[in-house]
């Protein structure tokens, strides 16, 4: 019997081959982005899955209230790790503490390379479950080995032995290869580890560092846990929660408060407003889930739709089915098999176009997802899915086309009823709603990133260069650096900096000033910086005046920007001090020379925050800026800088960044997320009409007759297109005034994640809609026309 | 006897009033029969066939088919008598179009739920008997009239029905070959098969046993 099915749907397939093209490809279409999201939302879902106990690890959190705003990071103060190791101990079957993940120089030879790694604590291999290679898990024993990734030991060392060879680190230490593990994949929150070293060594290479042994305040660490097996995080958390406000006397007005972050939460849940979790990537996950799932409804519709549509054709079979003594079941099986065998084939499809299509959607949403051909979980699955998607396209006309009565039917009496149409009017504007919605929420995102973009910077950004030097090899060259670099006139500027221009890398507080209000807890972003920073920026000096060579007394003054004017409550800010707080060896008040315009330094959706421009002092800096001369190429500029570089430091790399190509990664996240939305509306809206198409035509090809007589009676072809293409028009116009509100609300509802963010105008939502009838008059009308121009004599003598 | 009908009624409501389909119908066939329906256009001709087949409701009376009572026989139970015992051929042979000659003929005795090899062999039968093995792969549209009513009679046929009803099964063929069909009728109510059949044809009600008159859904 279901062979018998099969063949007739077959049959069926291939009679009307326009009408399986429209079904078949648009459910493939459908069903390919379904895969192609869901494939990305596994892979999302699957982050930190590599480590064998990523249930059981987590990272130690801190909250800090300041001004009853409550900030919260992984930043931990070093003495905890020692309370955690001889208080709590039974709660964990690892401790590791770690330096935050730095590049750093690399050289074997006359190799040398720049890679990302970690100081770590012993445990961390094992805690981590590498994939050892060559050499020890506990290769952190020493206090001089190193551990390297496998491309990292790769391009060191090529094919030879990497073990107990001697790497020399940044210039400074030797330190001996005691293993290599397996590269860490890509979606994990380690993928950038790429080599190891003990974190045992890192406590001995800086005065701070040690001098942070004992020090509650100073937040500069990062610790990570393994649970012990019988332990759950939220009880962990309960013990640990109150650990540095009981010791630390100093840090109680700030309430910290501890916790543990889960590895499974790293990378989705990692959003917290005021000390509590608010959600994260996972947002975007749901999103992306519904879209998928609301393309495939989409399909599904069209299916449904054109199945029901030529529900006339069909309901001859029924009659005779039905009369020759088959049951109802049966031709309900008989339909729910023939919308089997098109999802069938839709999948093959789709699959064809997932492996197609899944190399440029890896580089747009910057994945190595690889098509699962061998794992049976996802062939599982897409059993799973063929028969879901078949019984929900299917199901509709397999209910409707086997209750067919057949004495009408066969009675050739049967029409469908005037409301035999409504449910179909009810999907299409279902589909328009979506893609009306769609099409908003991406202009909206699109819109939203265009303006943050057009937000002034402050600084000017285009034709800036930095230069990484951190390591102690840069200690004392600066102003030597800098007179060979414009001697090379290759620049016309240059600074230096304790954080890039495009981040922040510290934040103060300490400070007392004339008028600070009672209880204030101030906060400043703190940047040290060089002679001529605000120059080389092309940052306005506002009040005052710019440090200088003449002043010595400039050698501890700062600048501040504008909002730290408004945040300390200041009218007249030039020639205030700020004065350290501390009552033990204070240092010396800090005068304010001048006050530059703000410059957005971290999130550009956000806030500029207060910040202070402190002269560098102590040669702390940890970056070169430079101003290109504008006057010359760029290749040119940069060979003459790299020569200057390699002349002075042959062994250090030379690297270096555009900072307004930094500056444009932090709109990375929110482009992937608007491109991706875009292709998937396209997609929607291309579904959609494809279904318009598919029923366009077969309402044309049903009212052939009608069309006859009335251009006989003399309809013009502009009346014909009109009576066909009304009907349509009318329900795209219900689903645009459907969608808008529940795009403005889900929209407004998104916009409110950003401080700083467009204002929602009508215009969008109108250009939606006519972009849609636009997209819809088209569609409707290559059917209408061809109807409406047809002959009439041919189509009344076919009767 | 093969079924009795007593008093059926069919009406339907139009503004208030009924308009009766049938008024009144009493009959009784028994096995080996041919009778013919004949009456002008509208007189219910038709209806009456289609009660008689149960695929269609009436709304009083009593219906005996093999001393089963048809009228409180729930849907799915009568759906497996008319299965088991009726056979319909059409005026336009409604044969399905997309499936061959011997698909056709195969389709009910899919219904009915017949092994693969039964079905073989009852299908080769019924093309050896109607003459029509040459034509078994061919498709609806490439038959003429008679010959697709030859098809839909052994479609008919195939499942062994007790009962035929034919709802004018000339109507739409010429004359020859009519009398193809009606001698094939005549032959198989030889064989023992009760037939009744709708026409407007003397010639064709002549081929029958009894001839039962209707106007405006009464008998005459």
């Amino acid at each position: 019997m279901f062979k018998n099915h099969i063949k007739i749907a077959w049959r069926n397939l291939l009679k009307n081959k326009a009408y399986s093209v429209i079904n078949i490809g648009g459910l493939a279409l459908g069903m390919a982005v379904t895969i192609i999201i869901a494939l990305w939302v596994i892979d999302e879902l699957t982050y930190n899955n590599y480590f064998k106990n990523h249930d059981q690890i987590a990272q130690v959190f801190q909250s800090q209230t300041l001004n009853g705003e409550t900030d919260t990071g992984p930043w931990i103060p070093r003495p905890l790790e020692m309370v955690m190791r001889e208080d709590h101990k039974d709660n964990f079957r690892h401790i590791v503490m770690s330096s935050w993940n730095n590049s750093q120089h690399l050289k074997y030879k006359e190799t040398v390379i720049s890679r990302t790694g970690s100081f770590m604590q012993e445990a961390a291999p094992e805690m981590l479950n590498l994939n050892i290679l060559i050499g020890d898990q506990d290769g952190l024993r020493e206090i001089n080995s190193i551990m390297l990734s496998a491309s990292t030991a790769n391009a060191l060392f090529g094919s030879e032995d990497p073990i107990g060879k001697v790497v020399e680190v940044n210039n400074e230490y030797n330190m001996l290869v005691s293993g290599v593990y397996e590269d860490i994949p890509y979606n994990n929150s380690f993928n950038d580890l790429e080599f190891i070293a003990p974190w045992k060594h890192y406590i001995t290479t800086s005065e701070w560092i040690k001098r942070a042994l004992d020090n509650w305040d100073n937040n500069s660490y990062q610790l990570f846990v393994q649970i012990v097996d019988n332990a759950s995080m939220d009880k962990v958390t309960a013990t640990i929660k109150d650990i540095k406000k009981d010791i630390s006397a100093t840090s109680e007005e700030f309430n910290p408060q501890l916790f543990l972050l889960p590895m499974n939460d790293w990378h989705l849940r990692s959003n917290f407003a005021n000390g509590r979790q608010v959600g994260g990537r996972i947002q975007y996950v749901w999103l992306f889930g519904i879209i998928g799932a609301f393309v495939l409804l989409l399909a599904c519709i069209n299916f449904m739709n054109l199945s029901t549509a030529r529900s006339e054709k069909r309901a001859k079979e029924v009659g005779i089915r039905k009369s020759i003594g088959s049951p109802r079941s049966q031709l309900v099986y008989q339909f729910l098999s023939e919308s089997f065998l098109v999802v069938m084939l839709a999948f093959v499809i789709a699959i064809i176009f997932v492996q197609i299509s899944l190399g440029g959607f890896n580089d747009l949403a910057r994945k190595e997802i690889v098509f699962p051909w061998t794992n049976t979980l996802f062939w599982t699955g897409s059993i799973f899915f063929i028969v879901f998607t078949a019984l929900l396209a299917g199901s509709y006309p397999a209910a409707y086309l086997s209750s067919f009565k057949p004495v009408e039917v066969l009675k050739g009496t049967f029409r469908a009823g005037r409301f035999a149409s409504v449910p179909r009017k009810i999907l299409v504007v279902l589909q328009f709603t979506v893609s009306v919605a769609f099409i908003i929420g991406t202009v909206i995102v699109m819109q939203q990133i265009q303006y943050t973009k057009n937000r002034p910077v402050g600084y000017d950004k285009n034709g800036l260069i930095q230069i990484p030097a951190m390591s102690q090899d840069f200690r004392g060259k600066y102003e030597l650096m800098r007179n060979e670099f414009l001697a090379s006139d290759a620049i016309v500027e240059m600074s230096s900096a304790s954080s890039p221009t495009t981040q922040i890398w510290s934040n103060y507080s300490g400070y007392t000033w004339e008028g600070k209000p009672e209880g204030f807890q101030e906060d400043f972003a703190w940047t040290l910086v060089s002679y001529e920073y605000a120059r080389s920026l092309n940052l306005k000096i506002v009040a005052g005046r710019d440090f200088s060579r003449e002043f010595a007394s400039d050698s501890n003054a700062v600048l501040i920007n504008q909002t730290a004017v408004k945040y300390m409550g200041l009218i007249n800010p030039v020639g205030l001090y700020l004065k350290d707080s501390s009552e033990e060896d204070p240092g010396e008040p800090r005068p304010i020379i001048g006050v530059v315009q703000d410059m957005i330094a971290q999130s550009p959706y956000d806030p500029v925050k207060q910040g202070v421009y402190a002269f560098d002092n102590v040669g702390e800096s940890s970056y070169y800026i430079l101003r290109l001369n504008p006057e010359k190429g760029v290749s040119e500029n940069l060979k003459l800088i790299e020569n200057v570089f390699k002349e002075h430091f042959p062994d250090i790399p030379f690297q270096y960044d555009f900072v307004d190509e930094q500056y444009a990664e932090k709109f990375q996240s929110e482009e992937r997320i608007a491109s991706l939305a875009s292709v998937f509306t396209a997609l929607a809206i291309f579904i959609s009409c494809l279904g318009l198409f598919g029923l366009t035509s077969f309402v044309a090809e049903q009212r052939t007759k009608e069309i006859g007589v009335r251009k006989v009676l003399g309809a013009s072809v502009f009346n014909v297109w009109n009576m066909l293409s009304k009907d349509f028009l009318k329900l795209v116009v219900i689903s645009s005034f459907i969608a808008v509100p529940i795009a403005y609300y889900v929209m407004n509802g998104w916009l409110q994640e950003y401080p700083y963010r467009v204002i929602l105008k009508w215009w969008i939502f109108a250009l939606a809609m006519v972009g849609a009838m636009g997209v819809t008059i088209l569609t409707v009308s290559f059917q209408a026309i061809k109807a409406a121009k047809a002959n009439p004599v041919k189509s009344l003598r076919s009767e | 006897m093969l079924l009795k009908l007593n008093n059926i009624f069919k009406w339907v409501q139009s503004g208030g009033q009924r308009i009766f389909l049938l008024k009144d119908i009493n009959m009784e066939v028994h096995e080996g029969e041919f009778i013919s329906v004949m009456g002008p256009s509208g007189s219910g001709k038709s209806t009456l066939l289609n009660v008689i087949g149960m695929l269609d409701n009436f709304d009083e009376g009593a219906y005996h088919f093999l001393d089963e009572s048809v009228h409180n026989l729930k849907e799915k139970h009568r759906a497996r008598m008319y299965k088991e015992y009726i056979g319909f051929v059409f005026q336009s042979y409604h044969l399905l179009d997309d499936l061959t000659v011997q698909e056709n003929l195969e389709m009910p005795l899919l219904y009915k739920k017949y092994k693969s090899s039964e079905r073989k062999a009852m299908v080769a039968d019924m093309l050896d008997r109607f003459n029509i093995v040459g034509k078994k792969d061919l498709f609806p549209v490439q038959l003429s009239g008679g010959q697709q009513q030859l098809v839909g009679v052994a479609r008919a046929l195939i499942s062994n029905p007790k009962l035929i009803l034919a709802d004018e099964p000339t109507g739409n063929l010429n004359s020859l070959q009519s009398e193809e069909i009606m001698d094939l009728f005549k032959q198989l109510n030889n064989d023992g098969v009760t037939i009744i059949q709708v026409t407007h044809s003397e010639k064709n009600a002549s081929y029958g046993s009894r001839i039962i008159n209707l106007l405006d859904g009464r008998r005459v």
